[in-house]
């Protein structure tokens, strides 16, 4: 179970990214965050792991609080929490396997992990989750050299070495195409069927439809919006949107 | 906009100061353009002095109050390269004849003299032995001087008589030489100081051996052979020898030929310590010269400012005049050429190295510290591999720039094949220069190649 009480957010610049946002996520859920760009989806994903630290309000993950956490105690919580990125993140010249690899991390010695020496058991594990994501016969090419949809699947790999409890996926098939988008989105089900918690921003609507168990909507760093993807009509849809938003559909097949 | 402008205002404007009619007219930019043009082909004109360019300003002049005058009656310009030609084709007449280009001063016979030795570099030679003999001899005369006769290994030499004075002649004979081979006969001061025999003193006396290896010649003492000498009226000995050489077959690296080589080994050296030198002080300094890890807040981004500019002045100066700089300090040689090769290549990779960090991926970073991994971590995973291809490339390139720097700081002292050939220019040694441009044009374009191939690889 995941509580977020009354997160804000300001950055340095003064830009109030979060305003007093509060839901809960139980766990096995599919939780879908939508909004306009700008809205705050991003801020709020990374306030989840504390890859930004909130201004205010609290998170706790079971019982542990994890604003308040320490170094040492955050790096713990991370491994436990997997995230995917809109532009993968990868690191383009290391190796596919390097870059699975590196999702193991907080498990590692860090000494052995520092030198680039990895056990046998821990290369195996990452091939072991490429071949889940169907790109075992990459493991060896460098990362620039994949596709766009070969990419963002090293990217689930990499979070599946961490053994997750929860996958953040922050806009994860924003910059693929709508085949991709539901290939990509299909693994996270099978994940989340298999009991890891999924938080996924998205934009399109049709997307939010099919996988969402259940929606946030945020506007201009506000919750507008917390229930079932069916509860959307159109005035819910035109409230976050704005008025001259037209639905926007990724083609389905 | 300028329907309402009188054309007549607007020519008398542009007559009164070029481009001022066009800027009543509103073209602010082209009246300020033609205004400064117009001073800088008149500053250059006047300057130069010949009359005969004063249609240069003359015609820009004319053009302006045209192009003012049009623009004002029918909103139209006036071609620009007009005055642009004009002022092109007095900047070039006006700077060839100040750099004074004159073709007539390359003269082909001159030319020919530098060049014909410069197609037999001076590499290698046949490998030779050599018979050698000497025999003593007192200048000048003292009261009972000793006989200037001398045996060694079957060869026996003497001199008559047993002394001289200063360009007195004598007789040289020597027995027991190699038969019908020509013969060196060299005179040597008490210090070792050799001395040529032959005509003038400006040539080697050659004297053939005949069939029964006997060399007979008629020497005279040198005019210089007391020159060094404290007291040139004390009696010393002087030596007379003689060589000889024939080829034992095979050929042997020429003494020209070991100093080039040296030099460029010590050239390759200066380059790689220098680099070596600047990449340890780059590396910091350029994370002091990154906008990204220093704009932050104000302390660190004075501190960049202050190292961009430090940088920039730096890379200004020429490696030559730092060299000429550090020659002053520590002396001529390599270590004074390796210090300026640093110096400007600390400023040349900081900056590259600092333009690498400026442009990492945050995104791998962030994906590197959201999977629990810690500091040291993320920047083993994240960090170095997008930096270290970069940063390896770079300092290879510089090695290679430092490589033809170093042969050029060698001229005034810095050491290596530059200061070779600096040497070699100066005895006039063209065989020896021809031999160093080879061996440079060598090293250059193999570095030149490796490094192509490992960036290649790299990026
Ligand atoms: N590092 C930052 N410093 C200052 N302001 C920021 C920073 N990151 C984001 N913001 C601002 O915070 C607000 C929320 O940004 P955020 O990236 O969370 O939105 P988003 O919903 O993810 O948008 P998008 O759909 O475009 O990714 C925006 O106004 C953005 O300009
Ligand atoms: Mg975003």
């Amino acid at each position: 179970m995941l509580r977020i009480q009354h997160v804000s957010k300001t950055y340095p610049n003064g830009t109030q990214a979060l305003k007093d946002v509060s839901f809960d996520v139980a766990d096995g859920e599919f939780m879908v965050v939508i909004g306009l760009s700008g809205s705050g989806k991003s801020t709020l994903l990374r306030c989840i792991n504390r890859l930004i630290d909130p201004s205010e309000g609290k998170i706790y993950w079971n019982d542990t609080d994890v604003t308040s956490a320490n170094a040492a105690e955050l790096r713990n919580i991370r491994r436990n929490i997997g995230m995917v990125f809109q532009q993968f993140n990868l690191v383009k010249r290391s190796s596919v396997l390097t870059n699975v690899l590196s999702g193991r991390l907080g498990y590692a010695n860090p000494w052995l992990s520092l030198l680039g020496i990895w056990p046998q058991e821990e290369k195996d594990r990452a091939l072991k989750a490429l071949a889940r994501v169907g790109i075992a016969e990459k493991a060896f090419s460098r990362a620039d050299a994949l596709s766009g949809g070969q990419q963002q699947r090293v990217g689930i790999a990499r979070a599946l070495m961490q053994e997750p409890k929860i996958i953040l996926a922050d806009e994860p098939v924003a910059s693929l195409d709508p085949v991709l988008s539901h290939s990509i989105l299909q693994y996270l089900e099978v994940l989340n069927k298999e009991g890891i918690t999924v938080i996924c921003s998205l934009h399109f609507l049709d997307l939010v439809h099919r996988y969402a168990t259940r929606v946030v909507a945020l506007k201009d760093g506000m919750k507008v919006f917390e229930g079932s993807a069916k509860e959307i009509d159109r005035a819910k849809f035109k409230e976050i949107y704005g008025e001259e938003a037209q639905e926007v559909r990724a083609a389905s097949f | 906009m300028s329907q309402n402008r009188s054309p007549l205002v607007a020519g008398v404007f542009s007559l009164l100061v070029p481009g001022l009619g066009q800027i009543y007219i509103g073209q602010r930019y082209r009246g300020v353009a033609i205004l400064l043009g117009t001073l800088v082909a008149a500053g250059m004109v006047f300057w130069y002095g010949d009359p005969l360019w004063y249609f240069v300003p003359a015609l820009i002049g004319l053009w302006n109050v045209w192009d003012a005058v049009s623009l004002a009656r029918a909103g139209q310009t006036r071609p620009i390269w007009i005055p642009v030609l004009a002022a092109l084709l007095a900047a070039y007449t006006i700077g060839w004849q100040v750099v004074g280009i004159d073709f007539s001063a390359a003269d082909a016979d001159r030319a020919m003299q530098i060049l014909r030795p410069m197609l037999r570099p001076d590499f290698v030679q046949e490998r030779r032995e050599v018979n050698s003999m000497w025999v003593p001899v007192q200048v000048p005369c003292g009261p009972q001087p000793p006989q200037a006769r001398r045996e060694d290994g079957g060869k026996s030499a003497l001199v008559m008589p047993d002394c001289a004075g200063v360009n007195e002649t004598m007789i040289l004979n020597v027995n027991g030489m190699w038969p019908d081979t020509d013969t060196n006969v060299v005179w040597r001061t008490p210090i070792g100081d050799p001395k040529m025999i032959g005509e003038n003193e400006a040539e080697m006396l050659v004297v053939r051996s005949d069939a029964s290896g006997v060399v007979t010649t008629a020497i005279h003492v040198p005019s210089t052979a007391l020159v060094a000498a404290p007291d040139p009226t004390l009696p010393q000995e002087h030596r007379v020898y003689v060589y000889q050489y024939r080829p034992k077959g095979g050929i042997e690296l020429s003494y020209i030929g070991s100093e080039v080589l040296n030099g460029a080994l010590i050239t390759i050296g200066m380059a790689l310590i220098a680099t070596m030198l600047a990449v340890f002080l780059a590396i910091p300094i350029s994370f002091l010269a990154a906008h990204n890890l220093m704009g932050g807040n104000p302390v660190t981004y004075a501190i960049y400012v202050v190292m961009r500019t430090i940088l920039n002045v730096l890379r200004s100066i020429e490696s030559l005049i730092i060299a000429i700089i550090f020659v002053v300090i520590v002396g001529l040689g390599p270590f004074a050429g390796v210090l300026a090769l640093a110096m400007h290549s600390i400023a040349a990779l900081a900056k590259l190295y600092s333009e690498v960090i400026e442009g990492i991926d945050p995104g791998p970073i962030e994906a590197i510290r959201a999977t629990g991994a810690n500091w040291l971590q993320t920047v083993r995973y994240a960090v170095i591999p997008q930096i270290i291809p970069p940063f390896t490339a770079f300092t290879i390139y510089r090695w290679d720039i430092n490589v033809r720097s170093a042969t050029i700081v060698g001229f005034v002292g810095g050491g290596g094949l530059g200061f070779l050939l600096i040497e070699l220019i100066r005895v006039n040694n063209m065989q020896g220069v021809s031999a160093v441009f080879i061996t440079i044009a060598i090293i250059v374009t193999a570095m030149d190649y490796i490094s192509a191939k490992i960036r290649e690889r790299l990026v």
